[in-house]
């Protein structure tokens, strides 16, 4: 044997003596580990049990889905009216979704940067501001949607409203973590050269985050489309309204017509965003 | 033996290796310098494959390195380590699971993933850890470190490949005089100790003349000089920098004064 391999085999058990933690057995390197992981599985199997999760109910129940899906087939509408009326509805939830999320993106800006520690103004700003997005995060979208229904009324303004809310809390926060985990580097550069603690933000922090934060409220239009259907059901504007009543009117047709033209519109969405986010990206990499 | 039969690479237009042809004997300290662009990176990763030739066959010992896929290719590549300008470490983890990944050609998926490296590995880790000084620094993070610790444990990394052939891109580059005396230092002793050759691109003439013994010169993607290091007269060198020259070799002048000539070694 010879080279490293010889080395460190002559000088075994020198090592194993002088580095005793490398060398000692992988349980008791890793027990904290392993003592997560065992705790979490044992938790995992008690919140099975307490909910009372059953395969045989899940089993039966699959059969009662097939009896349902035969009955969505053909996903048809009644009517050619009707079906115009699906799609204006359709229409109306992605506006809802789209003013929604650039609203609560245009108001989470700020915000981010606030709830930032390297771009807030002292910690006390940033205490109040990660509170404050925690608390309008801590109501759902569908809670915020009843809320507005009763101070505005009935509509998709009170669906824009509800959206806008409940996002602006999620914008914030993640807003605020892509500026925590941007680069510090091109920041000294700007303060390096006398820049203010504004400037520093503009030409240091911003470059780096605007594609990232550019690319979450893109996937937050496309999860808000889905979203806005689900508070269209109460009273909010949209297709929501057409879904509940024609699964309450057990029109199977109509409700499969519908699911597929959500699912359209959010595939579209999808590819639209993602040709976007590309085009961003690769702007990004050009300019480097 | 490893043979480079008229390699070239072409990026679009340029040409940045253009028909290049050598043959490294085992066990030499070969330096390969030029000026920035000349072709000595793509050269380099060529040979480990990281980047595909356009043209021409790398072999080593009869075999053809250029037709080599998947497992064989894998192999290839621990037997020929790399090492980086920028050192590639992996800057979260800790000193000695960086050093270890040298071992992955030779780990089952499985043990790897879990990270179960066998005592044979650690022990290997730990001593080449041990001769480059900074065995004490194994549980450390490796982002924490400096960048002459970082490129030792780099060296590290490459040494438990027990690899045939080193692979050095711009080693120094990034480096202080002090820190550049000890990685070009850990080099030599890992050629001469453990007879393994050395490829290294250099940008400094100084440095090379006195680490090297043999040196490939390269301008414009072609190989120009290939002898050993006394033959290098001024005239080649200022056909190798152009303007650029004096100030390689001035560069050299200040390393020397700064105590970086090593010593003349009795091995």
């Amino acid at each position: 044997m010879s080279g490293l391999r010889g080395d460190a085999a002559t000088d075994f058990g020198a090592l194993r003596k002088r580095y005793p933690s490398v060398f000692a057995p992988q349980i008791v390197q890793r027990w904290p580990i392993l003592a997560v992981g065992l705790l979490m599985a044992l938790l995992f199997v008690y919140g099975l049990w307490r909910l009372e999760f059953s395969f045989m109910r899940m089993w039966t129940g699959l059969a009662q889905l097939g009896r349902f899906a035969t009955l969505m087939l053909p996903p048809i509408a009644q009517s050619w009216p009707q079906a115009l009326t699906f799609a204006r509805a359709l229409a109306e939830t992605v506006s809802i979704a789209l003013l929604g999320t650039l609203m609560a993106a245009l108001l989470a800006f700020p915000m981010g940067f606030l709830a930032a520690r390297n771009a807030t103004i002292n910690r006390v700003v940033q205490f109040m501001s990660r509170r404050f997005l925690d608390t309008i995060r801590g109501v759902d979208t569908l809670i915020w949607a009843l809320i507005w229904v009763n101070v505005v009324g009935l509509g998709p303004f009170a669906g824009v409203l509800a959206i806008m809310t409940a996002d602006a809390g999620a914008f914030g926060k993640l807003f605020s973590e892509t500026i925590e985990a941007a680069d510090r580097k091109p920041v000294d550069g700007v303060v390096a050269s006398g820049g203010s603690r504004l400037q520093a933000i503009r030409f240091g922090l911003l470059p780096q985050v605007l594609p990232v934060m550019l690319g979450q409220v893109l996937y937050f239009f496309e999860s808000n489309t889905r979203s806005a259907t689900i508070i269209g059901i109460v009273g909010a504007g949209g297709i929501g309204l057409h879904l509940s009543e024609q699964i309450r009117t057990l029109e199977w047709q109509g409700v499969s017509l519908i699911v597929l033209m959500i699912l359209a519109a959010v595939a579209l969405i999808d590819v639209v965003s993602g040709q976007l986010r590309f085009a961003i990206i690769g702007e990004r990499s050009r300019n480097a | 033996m490893l043979v480079i039969e008229s390699l070239s690479r072409r990026f679009g237009e340029k040409k940045a290796v253009n028909d290049v042809s050598l043959s490294v004997a085992p066990g030499g300290f070969v330096g390969v310098i030029g000026r920035s662009g000349a072709g000595k990176s793509t050269l380099l990763r060529m040979i480990n494959r990281l980047q595909e030739p356009s043209g021409g066959r790398i072999l080593y010992e009869g075999r053809d390195i250029t037709a080599l896929r998947g497992q064989a290719l894998r192999d290839w590549r621990a037997d020929c380590a790399m090492i980086f300008q920028q050192f590639n470490l992996v800057g979260r983890l800790d000193v000695l699971t960086n050093v270890l990944m040298g071992r992955l050609n030779k780990t089952s998926a499985a043990q790897s993933l879990l990270r179960l490296w066998s005592p044979e590995d650690r022990a290997m880790a730990l001593s080449a850890l041990e001769q480059f000084d900074i065995g004490n620094l194994a549980a450390q993070r490796a982002e924490s470190l400096s960048g002459g610790q970082q490129q030792r444990v780099a060296i590290c990394r490459a040494l438990v490949q027990e690899p045939k052939l080193i692979l050095a891109d711009e080693p120094i580059a990034s480096l202080d005089p002090r820190n550049t005396k000890i990685v070009m230092d850990a080099l030599r002793r890992i050629n001469r100790h453990f007879g393994i050759t050395v490829l290294c691109n250099l940008h400094s003439l100084d440095l090379a003349r006195s680490y090297c013994d043999r040196l490939v010169g390269m301008a414009a993607g072609r190989v120009v000089f290939d002898d050993v290091p006394e033959k290098l007269t001024e005239h080649v060198a200022r056909e190798l920098y152009g303007l650029e020259a004096g100030e390689v070799m001035e560069s050299g002048d200040h390393a020397v004064s700064a105590g970086l000539k090593p010593a003349p070694v009795a091995a």
